[in-house]
């Protein structure tokens, strides 16, 4: 066996491999993208076409009918600037205190073993099942007469997200090489100014990775939203599908359309923050 | 920069604290969906009207339940009125949830309702049933019918059906023409709520109740019970695969788009099939009253009802819009708006029997008149889902119907305590 | 990884500032912590008190009867209830079947796209968008796919010749169907995570390990998952706290059946606390689960050596 053949049979081997990667990874795109493309398609069809048999794959008959009815008919609108105050606010004091208790965990020392504990605690308050929690929640928010905010809502889904956030935050810095901050403090600079200067602008990848996972968790966020929010004034974009599910009918165009546009602000902000979140996650990766 | 965008941040963050609810003179609760659309319109009207603020809350369906029950159990007066599917009655009045209303009515110089409202309509206002003080008003009036396409039905041989054996018969035939695509029958299999609610129509017109008529004793593993389920098997037999897991918008998708020929569903899908936009079938689907068994059939009541909650601070306020929202007037613009009324007249209002859309009243307020309600139990969410859990099991074929009533019965015995 | 050399016993000579600002940058390591606690306290501490009182108490719906206490009462229970042991096993095959399959084909995924496509960014992202969607919309969405007259998977069951499935309403099929829509949303959860893993790899083992002419299956084994394991264990601890909580799905597509076969924890302890308005029972299941889950995580956080 010439090297020739021999090298000829690797290249042909690496030709097939690849191809079935490419194929591997095409039949993912498909299986994610399918269903995705199901909503958006439906979202266009007079209902009685979304139940025809067999199935119409493309809207025949198109109509921007659903449409209508969800955000000029129905408050939609609303519920998504509600979703997206909430979200944003959720995902700020989340971002910013879990930021600054990753930071202590990952380079402080505290007496006894409160570095071990204290993470173990932050991480199990988000393992206690959301359902029971709803009733003592309704009597908190409604004994400080916060049911139907937007505050309220900020503050429970914070429960949820800054513990996620200061572990996420905590592993990435945990990954920093502590000396430049060392060189800062010895250039005159104070503790709290090496963190702003020098750690923080480091962290910046990490914090857009955070900040999307907290977004998407407090965007779509279902269970506490129904129990804390009554009017348009706080209901938020699940609550409003949800609504679409009635007694008697189930509004199919209407939460297609809904479904569809919800997820388009986060795809955009996605796209926007792809480079940061995968070198991120990298970087701090969710390392212990 | 980051630092900069660091700060900015936390100070948006503490802006959006700041921000408060209002409160209304009057505050409902209402289902999202066509009920809480119609009452919530009334609402805006009467705010227009008497300078009132009126404030509907509209929850999910499936969560009204959940936000009615969370006010009452923490006394929270933030709800002044809900509007009730009627098997919730027995539970939020007996947990001490709803007002009574006889005080109301004496303070009015009424005795009570007046007598243009459907008794039936009536009966599930008072608690106990039909015997108690009146703790609601009835709003939305509903009762199940049964749809068929009237045409498939006579190709199968079955010109009206009057009994659940002609449904039977015809069905059978259709589903067998049908190669798998087309079926005679579809009901809502899907457990819990779903499948009870179409198993009792047929459990009744065989003679079978949950209970004896003194509530000492669960008659569902009777003899009754056991033709009624009997039947029940059998209609599962030629329904499509799957109807494990529908619900009414399935069983109406279904005849609306013109694959099963009959079932069981509410009034409400008498809009939707005469729709073109959302109906292959327009003007081709019959109803009529629940067929019989070995007793005449009856269908089941499911009322939107408004009780005033205990713990609101503006009660008279409450009372005065029921009333006036559930008057002969109110109800008749709630009919337009595609609520069925509660009402006989205006169930009898040429102005909308005339319309096509209004052709089912005759037929619906029989059905109300037929119809029997949902045990009265406060403990009937725990019932309805244990019996949801045995019929989904036979309906599913993991057990037989027999041990399906056995576990059932048992069951039932355990929760209420009848033994 | 790098421990923190300075623990904190670092600080500036003489910081500038009057006496606030040196006492705030004495006690550094406390305030930036603090908020976080207080937070978290002040979210759950009543909460959690709640709950454990409620568990040992009969509590009635109607609010003028007081808590009659029945102390483990409930947790005695929860021994003989037929209906908790069914939704324990369906919520522990439903989270070991969803997490393993979302780990294999996230892993799977994320190794093909590290070595085949590393440049094509945005395909990274087109892969996570499921996770984008509300949960409840995606709920819907199966729902619709899974339709066995109008559905599309039926559809191409039946133009491919196979027999047509009820799926979501067939007893063995259920839960399947279930675990694929959950496998849908979530699975880019675990990609994303192991890609960002991937892509921190340090180079040099595995250009020494190619010299030596390691196979790539070898490389993967003995290289890439031990760098992996954190990362690994981490996205692991995440999903199956948020497997143990499904919700919507169930809710939506099947309500708990065919037969309970779909009837998992949270959709029970929903029952038991609003339906059959039993919230002291509920607590008890409640708590239950979140024992379980504290000495599950405890552990894997040992085994994983996570915990610091």
């Amino acid at each position: 066996m010439t090297t020739r053949t021999l090298h000829r049979r690797s290249r042909t081997r690496e030709v097939i491999t690849r191809l079935a990667a490419y194929l591997a990874i095409l039949v993912a795109l498909i299986l994610t993208l399918f269903p995705i493309y199901w909503i958006a398609a439906n979202s266009f069809k007079f209902d009685i076409d979304i139940f025809a048999v067999p199935p119409e794959w493309l809207p025949r008959n198109p109509t921007l009918k659903h449409y209508d009815e969800a955000f000029i008919q129905r408050p939609f609108l609303r519920y998504a600037l509600n979703s997206f105050l909430v979200a944003v606010g959720t995902t700020t004091v989340s971002v910013v205190f879990g930021t600054m208790a990753g930071y202590a965990l990952a380079r402080f020392n505290y007496p006894w073993q409160w570095r071990k504990q204290i993470s173990f605690w932050i991480l199990s308050t988000r393992m206690m099942p959301p359902i029971v929690s709803i009733i003592p929640l309704y009597l908190f928010f409604n004994y400080f007469d916060m049911l139907n905010t937007k505050s309220a809502l900020v503050i429970a889904y914070t429960a949820f997200n800054l513990p996620f956030a200061t572990w996420m935050m905590k592993s990435y810095f945990q990954d920093l090489p502590v000396e430049l901050e060392e060189a800062a403090v010895v250039d005159g600079d104070t503790r709290w100014g090496a963190f702003l200067h020098v750690a923080l602008p480091l962290a910046r990848p990490g914090l857009a990775a955070t900040a999307i996972f907290c977004l998407i968790i407090s965007w779509n966020e279902f269970l506490l939203s129904l129990i804390i929010t009554l009017t348009e004034q706080s209901q938020t974009l699940p609550i409003g599908i949800a609504g679409r599910v009635t007694q008697y009918n189930t509004y199919w165009g209407e939460i297609s359309a809904a479904g569809f546009m919800a997820c388009v602000p986060i795809v955009i902000f996605a796209f926007i923050v792809q480079k940061h979140l995968v070198r991120g996650l990298s970087l701090g990766a969710v390392k212990g | 920069m980051v630092r900069k965008l660091f700060l900015t941040l936390a100070a948006a963050a503490s802006v959006l604290a700041i921000s408060g609810a209002a409160w209304a003179d009057i505050t409902i609760l209402v289902p999202s969906g066509s009920e809480g659309d119609g009452l919530r319109a009334a609402a805006a009207d009467y705010a227009k009207m008497k300078g009132t603020k009126v404030e509907t809350v509209q929850a999910p369906y499936a969560n009204v339940f959940e936000q009615g029950a969370n006010a009452g159990a923490t006394k929270s007066g933030i709800f002044d009125i809900v509007l009730m599917d009627d098997p919730w009655i027995p539970f939020f009045a007996e947990n001490g949830h709803l007002e009574d209303l006889t005080p109301f009515f004496k303070n009015a110089g009424l005795e009570g309702p007046d007598n243009d409202f459907l008794s039936k309509s009536l009966a599930i206002c008072r608690n106990p049933y039909n015997s108690g003080p009146y703790v609601c008003l009835p709003y939305v009036g509903n009762a199940q019918m049964f749809f068929y396409d009237a045409s498939k039905y006579k190709e199968a041989g079955v010109d009206a059906p009057k009994t659940w054996d002609d449904v039977l018969k015809a069905s059978k035939t259709l589903t067998e023409g049908g190669g798998g695509r087309y079926f005679g029958y579809v009901f809502r299999g899907g457990q819990g709520n779903p499948v009870v609610a179409d198993f009792m129509p047929i459990f009744w017109s065989y003679g079978a109740d949950l209970f004896n008529a003194d509530r000492t004793k669960v008659t569902i593993d009777t003899p009754e019970g056991a033709a009624a389920m009997k039947m029940f098997m059998a209609l599962r037999d030629v329904s499509p695969k799957g109807v494990e897991s529908y619900n009414a918008n399935e069983v109406g998708t279904a005849l609306a788009a013109g694959t099963s020929a009959s079932s069981i569903n509410w009034p409400n899908w008498v809009a939707t099939f005469e729709d073109p936009s959302q109906s292959k079938m327009v003007g081709k689907i019959s109803y009529g009253p629940i067929p019989a068994g070995t007793k005449p059939g009856s269908s089941e009541i499911g009322h939107w009802t408004m009780g005033i909650m205990s713990a609101s601070k503006n009660k008279q306020e409450a009372f005065d819009f029921m009333l006036w929202a559930t008057s002969p007037e109110q109800i008749k613009i709630s009919a337009e708006r595609g609520n069925p009324p509660v009402r006989a007249s205006v169930f009898t209002d040429p102005e909308l029997t005339k319309q096509e859309k209004f052709r089912h009243y005759p037929v619906l307020m029989e059905a109300i008149q037929a119809s029997t309600p949902r045990p009265r139990h406060p403990k009937w969410p725990e019932i309805e889902n244990a019996f949801g859990i045995e019929l989904s099991k036979a309906v599913a074929g993991t057990i037989t119907p027999e041990e399906a009533l056995k576990n059932a019965q048992a069951a039932v015995e355990q929760i209420t305590g009848l033994k | 990884m790098l421990k923190s050399a300075n623990d904190g016993t670092l600080t500036a000579q003489s910081p500038p500032g009057g006496p606030l600002e040196r006492w705030a940058e004495r006690h550094l390591r406390y305030l930036m912590l603090a908020p976080t606690v207080l937070i978290l306290l002040a979210l759950t501490i009543f909460p959690s008190v709640y709950m454990f009182y409620a568990a040992v108490h009969k509590i009635s719906p109607n609010p003028d009867l007081a808590w009659e206490f029945v102390g483990p009462g409930n947790f005695a229970r929860l021994l003989s209830d037929a209906q908790f042991h069914v939704a324990l096993r369906n919520t522990v095959v439903f989270t070991v079947v969803a997490v393993a399959v979302e780990f294999l084909l996230g892993l799977g995924l994320a190794l093909l796209l590290d070595k085949f496509i590393r440049r094509l960014t945005f395909l990274k992202t087109v892969l996570m968008i499921p996770m984008m969607l509300p949960p409840i919309a995606v709920a819907i969405t199966w729902k619709l796919i899974y339709e066995p007259q109008f559905g599309v998977l039926n559809e191409i069951m039946y133009r491919l010749g196979l027999p047509l499935q009820a799926w979501a309403g067939d007893v063995n099929l259920a839960m399947f169907s279930i675990i694929v829509a959950d496998v849908w949303q979530w699975t880019p959860f675990i990609f994303l995570l192991m890609l960002a893993g991937l892509a921190s790899l340090p180079v040099e083992p595995y250009e020494a390990a190619a010299l030596d002419g390691a196979s790539s299956w070898r490389q993967f084994w003995d290289l890439t998952l031990p760098f992996l394991k954190p990362v690994i264990a981490i996205a692991l601890l995440l999903r199956v706290m948020d497997a143990l909580r499904l919700f919507d799905l169930v809710f939506i597509l099947t309500g708990g059946g065919p037969a309970d076969r779909t009837k998992v924890l949270s959709l029970y302890i929903y029952q038991v606390a609003y339906r059959f308005a039993d919230p002291g029972y509920a607590a008890a299941i409640s708590l239950f689960v979140l024992f379980v889950t504290i000495i599950l995580s405890t552990w894997f956080m040992k085994r994983m050596r996570l915990a610091d």
